[in-house]
């Protein structure tokens, strides 16, 4: 399947089956009714075979360019049928699920990723683990042939929706930092687990803690070997940091069509606008830049912080833009839409700390792409 | 279309050319390097290989009327005048006594006997060098050799058209210089804060200082990014945000350079001095920044929408 071919059947498809496809709400909807949708379009689209494309065979994809998924990431952002930071998380999970998991565990999991009727989340953050991911004290200890995981995360995207989590955990000493880690598949009904969500300012709940307390993992269930957590962690970060990012650019692109539609006459500073737009672009042309190194094989790496900072800038700049231009909306209008924008205009004050905060972008730049050396 | 080999063999003819020459010298060793034919051949490899190359080596040559003149179809051997310093519209006024002529020339354009101005019906008038007051520009970076063009003069002869993709064109070559110059000035910020010791150790380990330069290269890439781009889409408004990322990069990296550079950045010993005078000199050209922005900002607002990106 070529891109051009596949752009053009997936476009028209989404054209006929415009009706079936589209959201249930009007603005942004509640946060059960976008995971419900998120769900209910991707089974649409992996049963008419347009989720499958780009995924390799092993675990249910018809194979082809990673463009392809990318083009569908786009066009169900560009069209308003998904929430595009929930959509991403599966273009985050699944590529380390295929890389790091036995392949009978990949063959039957992933499937159930893409087809919708699964939700999966990442279990990395810990209370006392933010920025310094090599410090988590989540610990998983050998027992009855498979592993006992006792310890919090915190910041785990949709963890309340999840059916799995794909889980670092401490195996070694602390002291062995980076060397100590192991990551694992969980069953988020397994016994053990509670999930509570935190209560966030953009109105939206989609962080949470969850709590294992001696919590069973099958020995089957471990990602890589054990001590291998680190580098499965450092396979998931760039795409965090890229591939899954191209969906948000279309979505920034959208959101900027939509405030000029939205501002009132005279409302928008044109120097503001102009930088905004350019920007935005700037960001857009980056990672379509990263999406075809994926696609012709290529390593991701310590580079795609350049394109996690352009996106934080970007989106900031946008919603600033929004806040300036349409400041009564964001603060006293209540109506579904106006609510959008407010709650949107707040996440995006998050952009440059979820991810890898801007600081630690800016620490791996320095280290490994100026050559600066350590910073102690 | 050069390949991989050609492009390399073509990069290193062009840094030997850029430095071992001065002035004059440049245009006569790119000229025997084969530019002009690079040019015809893969415009894309030549304009970013060697306007990229030009503002690393801080090195000023005619090689811009040679990227405007090929994007106009010129046949002749002519200057071109460019837009006034920060100014983007076309150089020339067509009144009732011929051209008024306002902007500025490549010190080796102006020394043609010809020099093609456009008016603002986007013609392009060939006019004598001759019947023109041409002065050097001085100012901020007089080694950029460039020429203060005025006066009013009867067109010999009018080509239509071709002046808003020969703007655009030339807005690329400049973005690659800019993005060039700001290279060169984060190489010059790095490797001072890796043998800058104060404190006991280099000052490349203190943090408010590795994110300096950290952020000039993301807005570097930026720039980079969004010229790829531009060459890719080949339209006059890609070349435009292009040209006006790239300014804007090169103002964070001088503020940031300037700052990791700290006194000896301030000397005329140091040669960060020369590259930010050129960089601003270069904003100027085709279109600031600034200006550039905000024209861009009008015409998404006039359009109801933002350029859409070429396709994945």
């Amino acid at each position: 399947m070529e891109l051009d071919e596949f752009r053009r059947g997936l476009d028209g498809w989404l054209d006929a089956h415009a009706d079936e496809l589209a959201p249930p709400y009007e603005g942004a909807g509640a946060l059960d009714e976008q995971v419900a949708q998120i769900s209910k379009v991707k089974r649409l689209t992996f049963d008419a075979g347009w989720m499958r494309w780009g995924w390799p065979d092993r675990v249910g994809g018809f194979g082809g360019s990673t463009l392809l998924r990318a083009y569908l990431g786009e066009a169900l952002t560009t069209r308003e049928l998904v929430e595009p930071g929930i959509a991403s998380l599966t273009e985050v999970l699944a590529p380390t699920m295929i890389d790091y998991a036995r392949p009978e565990l990949a063959a039957v999991m992933v499937p159930r990723l893409l087809c919708g009727e699964e939700n999966w989340c990442q279990g990395f953050s810990e209370p006392g683990t933010g920025s310094n991911l090599g410090s988590l004290t989540c610990r998983a200890v050998r027992a009855d042939g498979g592993w006992r995981v006792t310890g919090q995360k915190v910041w785990t995207s949709l963890a309340q929706f999840a059916d799995r989590c794909v889980l670092l955990t401490r195996t070694g000493t602390v002291e062995s930092a980076h060397r100590g880690i192991t990551a694992l598949f969980v069953d988020m009904d397994a016994p053990g687990i509670t999930v509570r969500p935190i209560g966030s300012m953009h109105g939206v709940d989609e962080f949470c803690e969850v709590f294992f307390d001696d919590v069973a993992v099958p020995e089957d269930r471990t990602l890589g070997d054990e001590g291998q957590g680190w580098a499965v962690a450092m396979d998931i970060l760039p795409y965090e940091r890229s591939t899954a990012l191209w969906q948000r650019g279309a979505y920034l692109h959208r959101r900027l069509e939509e405030l000029i539609a939205a501002a009132p006459p005279g409302a928008i500073d044109a120097g503001a606008l102009g930088e905004v737009t350019q920007l935005v672009y700037a960001f857009r042309a980056r990672s379509r830049a990263t999406q075809h190194r994926l696609a012709s094989g290529g390593q991701l790496g310590a580079e795609t912080s350049i394109d996690k900072v352009m996106l934080a800038t970007a989106e900031q700049a946008l919603f600033d833009l929004v806040a300036d231009a349409m400041p009564l909306q964001l603060a006293v209008a209540d109506d579904p839409v106006d609510r959008r924008w407010r709650s949107e205009y707040l996440y995006s004050r998050a952009a440059t700390i979820y991810g890898g905060s801007a600081e630690i972008q800016r620490n791996i730049i320095a280290r490994r792409l100026l050559g600066l050396g350590d910073d102690r | 279309m050069m390949d991989a080999d050609e492009r390399e063999l073509f990069a290193a003819g062009v840094r030997a050319a850029m430095e071992r020459h001065a002035g004059s010298d440049v245009d006569a060793a790119l000229a025997e390097l084969g530019w002009t034919d690079a040019l015809e051949v893969d415009p894309r490899s030549a304009v970013s290989t060697l306007f990229e190359l030009q503002g690393r080596a801080r090195v000023a040559s005619r090689a811009l009327d040679d990227v405007v003149l090929r994007a106009l179809g010129a046949a002749v051997d002519a200057g071109v005048v460019l837009p006034a310093l920060g100014a983007s519209d076309p150089p020339g006024t067509r009144g009732p006594d011929g051209v008024t002529v306002r902007g500025v020339a490549s010190g080796a354009g102006a020394a043609r006997t010809a020099l093609l101005v456009a008016t603002a019906d986007h013609e392009v008038h060939v006019i004598a060098t001759a019947d023109l007051e041409v002065r050097p520009v001085g100012g901020l970076d007089p080694s950029l050799g460039l020429v203060e063009v005025r006066g009013v003069a009867a067109p010999a002869q009018a080509d239509a058209g071709g002046w808003t993709g020969a703007v655009a064109a030339g807005r690329l070559a400049l973005g690659h210089e800019i993005v060039g110059a700001a290279r060169s000035m984060l190489e010059l910020a790095r490797d001072h804060a890796l043998q800058r010791v104060q404190f006991g150790r280099p000052i490349a380990m203190f943090q408010a200082v590795r994110h300096r330069l950290a952020e000039t290269l993301v807005s570097i890439e930026a720039a980079d990014a969004a010229l790829a781009a531009a060459w890719d889409d080949a339209s006059p408004t890609t070349a435009l945000m292009a040209k006006a990322t790239s300014g804007r990069a090169a103002r964070l990296a001088t503020r940031h350079c300037q700052q990791v550079l700290a006194g000896i950045g301030f000397t005329t010993e140091h040669p960060f001095q020369g590259y930010l005078r050129r960089v601003f000199v270069l904003d100027q050209l085709l279109g600031s920044s600034r200006g550039l922005t905000a024209e861009l900002g009008r015409s998404v607002l006039a359009a109801g929408a933002p350029p859409p990106l070429l396709p994945l």
